[in-house]
């Protein structure tokens, strides 16, 4: 069901851009006549007037006659149906026949897969209409013969785009799995593989049945396809192109008809492609520049979120309110729905979170790297006193190109594998920093130095492949060091990296941190990782932080009922291994689809009529944590989570421990 | 039951060797955890055991029979990561256990067998059986690994390898998984090759533990001993960079 509605919401999509719903009547207007032609126009298509031959266009006859009186407009419009029967015929031959060359690799596996996929990589290099002709020769001179070119020269692109789309989803984890299951060759492909790639399929036999009208009407143009007294579009332009100075329009009709239908089938194939291909975003409300949205935003009144008093001196980043809205098909989503947060000098703060829970966006628009399309708002948005809310100016990108600093999970994603990773964090210096070349790579090789890259200076000359994944970690921390941050923002920076290696960039963000007094905004899934590195941490559960406490207290004080469970979800090295361990009922809410009341409330043992109806707000305690429960600190019922109470003794000890560690 | 061995099996992939004569034992009716970091052979192992990759030498048996790879019967069943990309986007979860039940279920009731098979397989890893013709979309992470199990488990295997199924999911679900795969240890007596970087989650589920690194088992033996008091340097240096265990 969720796939139909996607489905549909996609072809609306489709249908709603210019291109596509030109191409789409067009394409419905051909189907029309392919159907309704020949049944309208039949006679008059081939009622002779010997006495009106080869006239000139007339309001009898729109297009003039042919050469035995009759109405070229009538056999252009019945024609469309031996066009267009002929040009599916031809494009079914060269998608049937290229489904065969294309899966025959991997049917036949080994030796005889390679020398089928070398044969049609061959013939993909003749030119299709070389080879239609060549075939037509073969297939001698008439429709069938021309059905089989056409059908047959097209083949081996078919074939090459089964095969590479073959390829791709065999290795997927589903066919591997398949495999183990004991599934053969050819139901793995006729189950798993040919349904996944039907519809680039589809849509790139639209845009070849295209290409086929195309070469049909080429090959029955130079008398090599339909033959009379059957005639088609080619066959028309033929016939028409011989008296082109007595009547153009015997020209002109048939050879507008191909243009139209080819140019229906290529743009509906092509719009269809793009549709789903790439997302698109239908009804999008008219997206306001960030500056003003923000400024209206800051307008209101704020205080929805449990507000820390106001900024004290030492505050490095200050959020009240944050907002990201994102337009979609129904409307629009709001994944971050109100963030409030102080980030201090030298303090690190941990936002730790399901996927899905707005963590990694709310990093995003800290750094303001949230996408084009989505929209930030906030009623405060200030890095050391900077307005980060204000349209985009050389001032403000040179202050945060040097004093925000943001680490990314892939580190192979977050650099430019074409350039020299010296280069790349030279950059940072001659763009901001106005250092000369020569002074800014310097400072990279420090840099590098710094982060502990071994070798520093040969390091720095070479490209980022060359690095192993920790290492380019550092290489970007060592890029956010190129100026003198004051907070670096890390996003999940060792979920894609071994634990030892996690170890070796945790120690190294800590040491940053100590050194310069840097302050830490550290994203994670990982509550034990955050508990060991950070001061405070920001629990969020869909777009709300839902509790704010300290990462000693984590374990032991947490108030709220999702910081508890999470905490007790994961295992650790003294877990009791007699019980099981705790879970969290349901699935996490979906951004599209925020509950009235408590987003947790669904899943939460300790919910009740109110958490339904009324969204708790954040409220601090005594001590500055701050929580966002009706039922905050209440017991909770016994099979769906112990924990602090019979754990406390160890963590409590090995959490305070931490934080006094340097 | 029978007892899954590795006997100096070596991997190789050009001139890289991934697997080095690597021996270990999966004895019956135990979980046998897996641990090293990535490169270190594990998956590539598993793969080896049923027949993803071919291994150069060395024997990977079942009983003391070689392990079959062609035919319908695998008694060798594998779960795989990333329950995302696992599951076939177009096949209902029903369809996609049925795929890999056994051929041999009674042809007359075949249908109606494979049905109540699959509902019975949906309840033991604690889903609706209503929700069979459902499409792995309409389905959380943790609800897709829990039918990936489903399916492994539907082939009535004698082992199962589980590849870091819990890698790819979010910690509230990652227990529910780990508290399905200790159940079903202890009501089928299934034997396992459970493979994980983490080790707290390996700890939990195994009863022994082997390292690996650099396509060599360095250390192995019962989980309390290896991690306990672990004799392999390299097996300190991993337990030192768990999270949450940090000396001062």
């Amino acid at each position: 069901m969720a796939s139909d509605h996607g489905r549909a919401r996609r072809w609306r999509g489709v249908l709603t851009t210019p291109v596509g719903l030109t191409a789409a009547v067009l394409l419905v207007a051909v189907a029309v006549l392919t159907v309704l032609g020949p049944v309208l126009w039949g006679t008059s298509a081939d009622a002779v007037d010997t006495r009106d031959v080869l006239a000139t266009p007339s309001p009898e006859h729109w297009a003039g006659t042919d050469n035995l009186g009759r109405d070229i407009l009538a056999r252009t419009l019945v024609a469309t149906r031996l066009s267009m029967v002929l040009a599916v015929c031809a494009i079914t031959v060269a998608v049937a026949a290229g489904l065969l060359l294309g899966a025959a690799p991997y049917l036949l596996g080994g030796r005889a897969g390679r020398l089928v996929s070398a044969a049609v990589n061959v013939a993909v290099a003749f030119p299709g209409l070389l080879l239609a002709l060549f075939f037509a020769v073969v297939f001698g001179v008439g429709a069938t013969g021309a059905v089989m070119a056409v059908g047959l020269a097209g083949a081996p692109v078919f074939a090459r785009l089964t095969q590479t789309l073959v390829a791709q989803v065999a290795g997927r984890d589903y066919v591997s799995a398949a495999r183990v299951a004991g599934v053969g060759r050819l139901r793995i492909l006729l189950r798993h593989v040919l349904p996944n790639i039907a519809e680039p399929l589809v849509v790139n036999a639209t845009i070849g049945a295209g290409g086929a009208l195309l070469a049909f009407s080429g090959l029955s143009f130079l008398g090599l396809g339909v033959q009379s007294p059957a005639y088609d579009w080619g066959r028309l332009l033929y016939d028409g192109i011989s008296a082109i100075y007595v009547n153009p329009a015997a020209a002109l009709a048939p050879g507008l008809a191909v243009l139209l239908a080819g140019l229906a089938f290529n743009l509906f194939g092509e719009s269809v492609a793009k549709g789903f291909g790439v997302p698109v975003l239908v009804g999008a409300p008219e997206l306001r520049s960030r500056g003003r949205a923000a400024a209206a935003a800051a307008d209101a009144p704020t205080g929805t979120d449990g507000d820390p008093d106001e900024a004290a001196d030492d505050v490095v980043l200050e959020v009240r309110d944050l907002e990201v809205v994102f337009p979609t098909a129904t409307g629009t989503v709001r994944p971050v729905r109100g963030v409030s947060f102080d980030v201090r000098r030298g303090e690190a703060v941990g936002v730790v979170g399901e996927s899905g829970s707005g963590k990694s966006l709310t990093a995003l628009a800290v750094s303001r790297l949230v996408s084009e399309d989505g929209t930030v708002r906030a009623g405060r948005l200030r890095f050391l006193d900077q307005d980060l809310t204000a349209p985009d100016s050389p001032a403000l990108r040179r202050m945060l190109g040097t004093s925000l600093a943001m680490v990314f999970q892939d580190p192979m994603t977050s650099f430019n594998p074409t350039r020299r990773i010296g280069r790349q964090l030279a950059e940072v210096a001659t763009e901001h920093q106005g250092l000369g070349r020569a002074e800014a790579l310097g400072r990279a090789v420090d840099r590098l130095d710094s982060v502990r890259i071994p070798d520093a200076g040969r390091r720095a000359r070479q490209y980022p492949h060359e690095f192993s994944g920790g290492m380019r970690q550092r290489a970007m921390i060592g890029m956010g060091l190129m100026g003198t941050p004051s907070l670096v923002v890390a996003d999940e920076p060792t979920t894609a990296l071994d634990v030892t290696v996690q170890q070796q960039v945790l120690d190294l963000l800590a040491e940053i941190r100590a050194a310069d007094d840097v302050a830490l905004v550290l994203i994670s899934h990982d509550v034990t990782v955050v508990a060991e590195v950070c001061d405070r941490v920001l629990v969020m559960y869909a777009g709300r932080i839902v509790e704010d406490v300290s990462a000693a207290g984590l374990a032991t004080r947490a108030q709220h009922p999702y910081t508890r469970a999470l905490v007790a979800a994961v295992p650790h090295m003294d877990t009791d291994l007699d019980q099981p361990l705790a879970t969290i009922p349901g699935r996490p809410v979906d951004p599209a689809e925020v509950p009235a009341g408590c987003a947790y409330a669904a899943r939460c043992p300790l919910a009740d009529a109110r958490c339904r109806a009324e969204d708790p707000p954040l409220v601090a305690a005594v001590d500055g944590s701050r929580v966002a429960c009706w039922h905050a600190g209440e017991p909770l019922p016994d099979p769906v989570v112990r924990t602090a109470e019979d754990r406390t003794g160890l963590d409590a000890l090995d959490a305070d421990e931490l934080v006094e560690a340097p | 039951m029978s007892e899954l061995r590795f006997e100096d099996v070596t991997v190789r992939f050009g001139r890289t060797t991934a697997v080095d004569r690597v021996s270990l034992t999966v004895p019956v009716g135990t979980v046998v955890g897996l641990v090293g970091e990535s490169g270190s052979g594990k998956s590539t192992l598993a793969r080896a055991a049923v027949g993803l990759t071919e291994p150069e030498s060395g024997a990977i048996t079942l009983g003391g029979r070689p392990v079959p790879h062609r035919g319908a019967r695998r008694p060798l069943q594998m779960v795989f990561q990333d329950p995302y990309s696992s599951l076939d986007p177009r096949m209902s979860i029903g369809d996609s256990i049925a795929e890999a039940l056994p051929r041999d279920l009674d042809d007359v009731r075949g249908r109606r067998a494979r049905r109540d098979e699959v509902a019975r397989l949906l309840e033991l890893v604690h889903l609706d059986p209503h929700r069979a013709r459902d499409l792995p979309a309409r389905l959380s992470g943790g609800q897709r690994q829990r039918v990936a199990l489903a399916r492994a488990l539907a082939g009535r295997p004698e082992v199962v390898i589980a590849d870091e199924i819990t890698s790819a999911l979010d910690v509230s679900i990652q227990g529910a998984v780990l508290n399905l795969v200790r159940e079903l240890q202890a009501e089928l007596g299934l034997s396992m090759l459970f493979i994980s970087h983490n080790l707290a989650v390996v700890r939990y589920v195994a009863s022994r533990v082997a390292v690996m690194q650099g396509g060599r088992i360095v250390e192995e033996g019962p989980t309390a001993q290896v991690l306990g008091a672990p004799e392999h340097d390299y097996t300190r240096e991993l337990l030192a960079a768990a999270p949450g265990r940090k000396p001062s």
